[in-house]
């Protein structure tokens, strides 16, 4: 499916979903080039491997509350280009708005239930692994949902809501397309007529879209 | 006696504060006054008796048999008088003092034309009425000792106004000798009997004390067991409080590495296998019957796995490891209305009153929710006197209430487990403040 394999390394505590990750990844021609059960390991792996993509969980040894998280903010500082995609039992805002300030190129954050959608998971890492911006649609919605922009959000036609929750996600238009099922020239009227409402710049990188998107609905 | 253990304060104990045995006659006269009043009766009387006696053997009077056993009869009655002392004191010395009235009325005469009637003429047995004087003061109100006191001196004032002229060759040292002997032996009487009250008062009021004293250990030393008890409940509470959360947690966490993580595991597994037979359609499934069958298992999978989020969450939300402050920012993003939120807390509480707090945020924010329609809301939550303030207001219509088995009461009840408090302040029309303060520890 993704045409250029990717070096990963894998953070998981728990042997069956490690085990579980890692074989999906090599079916689908991924190269795990380490997979890890605590945080430390994980630094050293990713400071000998430089891979293209680290995924991490949030709870791990040893005292299993934030060392993924931790350890994934220390990731993106010392090596912007290996993406960080964070992955967790439990969505906590805060550790969103953690995770995203600054520059959240290459950054991703998602419920552990996402691997049950494995499409959609692998394209995530994928997404992560070339700088792109992957949140979770439970944080989108809850933003979405307690924005202080809610008037201006008010404005926006349901299915420019569903396209602007799909852009906070960090999908592009293809995949918006793909979502929705309808053409990506609809999308990107639904874009620019988002964008115009919200009287934000509009912008064709993804990337860049989805930081304004967020910095919007965080504002 | 100062002891306060009543059946041994005039007994001789073995090994007592007596270097030598107390006599057993002085208890024995205590428990029978009447007896001793008798005989004091009895012995005024004789001393009547033998004054008569005296008298005829010394020749200075002779006396006819009438006026002898007159004498002896006003006597008798007279002496009478001290038997029921103790029981009716007022009304002893009021027949007493009649009789010395009479006595003085016809006993003396001013002078020797009208003969006295030598029946009446006062004896030993007058001393009845020193004896009264002597209880009045010692068992009666000192009012009516003092009015007692009087009234007998006025009666020896009458004696000797009346005795005097009649022995006026002699004057001067018998009539002295006279007042100050019988109205200085009222006097004494008087005194002794008042000494005899004021006595009997102080070692009451020792007692007194002495019980009162006794009384005060004993209340201190319950008060003491009390105090002990209470803070050893209060430990078991603190304790129980504490397991139970640190339980909880370690529920959620086995949840969280078991059950939880084996069940995204098998989503994935299910979400391989529904690809890969949607990959390979129409090959051997012949209906696709199959890929049905595992695409309703995978959404199961994924639905149980939400619904077990939930649970775990509800038993102890991971976010609170991560301090009060996280926890709450969680809960206010969560929420359907804007919260502000303001936290500062210096020292972290014990993880059961996090909990506490977090789950009464919880609650709190839901309610506002549901029923407030307020437009925003306000969490704050910081130190004050070494304890956790937690606020929460809203802008909505108020007028909530603590009704019994309500949301709010079974908040209430989890706050007090920790000797903590809830205050609603919710006016119709709004705004609501809650206020729950907490321990730091449980």
């Amino acid at each position: 499916m993704t045409p250029s394999p990717l070096r990963i390394v894998i953070a998981e505590d728990a042997a069956i979903m490690r085990d579980g990750l890692t074989q999906t990844l090599t079916r689908r021609g991924h190269d795990v080039v380490a997979a890890v059960a605590d945080a430390e390991s994980l630094r050293r792996e990713v400071d000998a491997h430089l891979p293209d993509v680290a995924i991490i969980d949030v709870r791990m040894p040893p005292t299993h509350t934030d060392e993924g998280l931790r350890a994934a903010q220390a990731i993106h500082n010392d090596h912007p280009k290996v993406g960080v995609l964070v992955f967790s039992q439990y969505i906590e805002t805060q550790a969103a708005a953690e995770l995203f300030a600054g520059a959240p190129a290459g950054v991703g954050y998602l419920l552990k239930d996402r691997v049950a959608d494995v499409s959609e998971f692998v394209e995530a890492i994928s997404r992560v692994a070339h700088g792109g911006t992957v949140l979770d649609p439970e944080v989108v919605r809850q933003l979405l949902r307690t924005s202080r922009r809610g008037d201006f959000l008010a404005t926006l036609t349901p299915r420019e809501r569903e396209v602007l929750s799909l852009i906070a996600q960090g999908r592009s238009n293809t995949a918006i397309a793909d979502a929705l099922v309808i053409s990506p020239r609809v999308v990107e009227k639904h874009v620019a007529s988002i964008f115009a409402k919200l009287g934000l710049a509009p912008s064709d990188n993804d990337n860049r879209r989805v930081i304004a998107a967020l910095k919007y609905l965080e504002s | 006696m100062l002891t306060g253990s009543a059946p041994s304060r005039t007994t001789a104990t073995p090994g007592g504060a007596h270097p030598w045995p107390v006599p057993k006659v002085y208890p024995w006269l205590r428990g029978h006054p009447t007896v001793v009043d008798a005989t004091l009766a009895a012995a005024l009387f004789l001393a009547s008796i033998a004054e008569l006696f005296l008298a005829s053997i010394a020749g200075t009077q002779n006396w006819p048999p009438d006026v002898v056993v007159g004498t002896a009869a006003f006597s008798a009655a007279l002496a009478v008088t001290v038997v029921p002392r103790r029981r009716y004191p007022e009304a002893a010395f009021a027949v007493a003092i009649a009789l010395v009235a009479v006595q003085i009325a016809f006993g003396t005469q001013p002078s020797n034309a009208t003969p006295p009637v030598r029946a009446l003429e006062p004896s030993a047995a007058d001393a009845a009425i020193l004896v009264l004087v002597y209880t009045l003061a010692a068992y009666r109100p000192r009012r009516i000792s003092v009015t007692g006191l009087a009234v007998t001196l006025l009666a020896v004032a009458a004696a000797i106004g009346r005795w005097a002229p009649a022995h006026a060759p002699h004057p001067g040292a018998p009539l002295l000798g006279a007042v100050v002997g019988l109205g200085g032996s009222a006097l004494i009487a008087w005194v002794l009997g008042d000494h005899m009250a004021y006595r009997r008062a102080y070692y009451a009021s020792l007692e007194d004390r002495a019980e009162r004293a006794e009384a005060e250990r004993d209340a201190q030393a319950r008060i003491a067991a009390a105090a002990e008890r209470a803070r050893e409940l209060q430990e078991q509470r603190a304790r129980a409080v504490d397991e139970s959360a640190a339980r909880l947690r370690r529920i959620e966490r086995d949840l969280h590495d078991g059950a939880q993580v084996r069940l995204a595991a098998l989503a994935l597994a299910l979400g391989e296998i529904k690809e890969n037979l949607a990959v390979a359609a129409g090959g051997a499934d012949d209906d696709g019957r199959i890929a049905l069958l595992v695409a309703a298992a995978h959404e199961n999978a994924k639905q149980t796995l939400a619904a077990l989020r939930d649970l775990a969450r509800g038993i102890h939300p991971p976010v609170l490891d991560r301090g009060l402050g996280a926890a709450l920012s969680t809960l206010a993003e969560a929420c359907a209305i804007p919260v502000a939120l303001s936290v500062s807390i210096a020292e972290r509480p014990s993880p059961a009153i996090e909990s506490i707090a977090y789950f009464c945020a919880a609650e709190l924010l839901a309610n506002v929710a549901k029923h407030s329609r307020a437009s925003r809301a306000t969490i704050s939550a910081g130190d004050q006197g070494g304890r956790l303030l937690m606020t929460v207001t809203d802008d909505g219509v108020g007028g909530a209430r603590l009704s019994p088995g309500g949301g709010l009461a079974g908040l209430l009840e989890r706050v007090q487990t920790v000797d903590g408090r809830l205050e609603l302040d919710s006016p119709p029309g709004g705004p609501t403040i809650v206020t729950i303060e907490l321990p730091r520890h449980a």
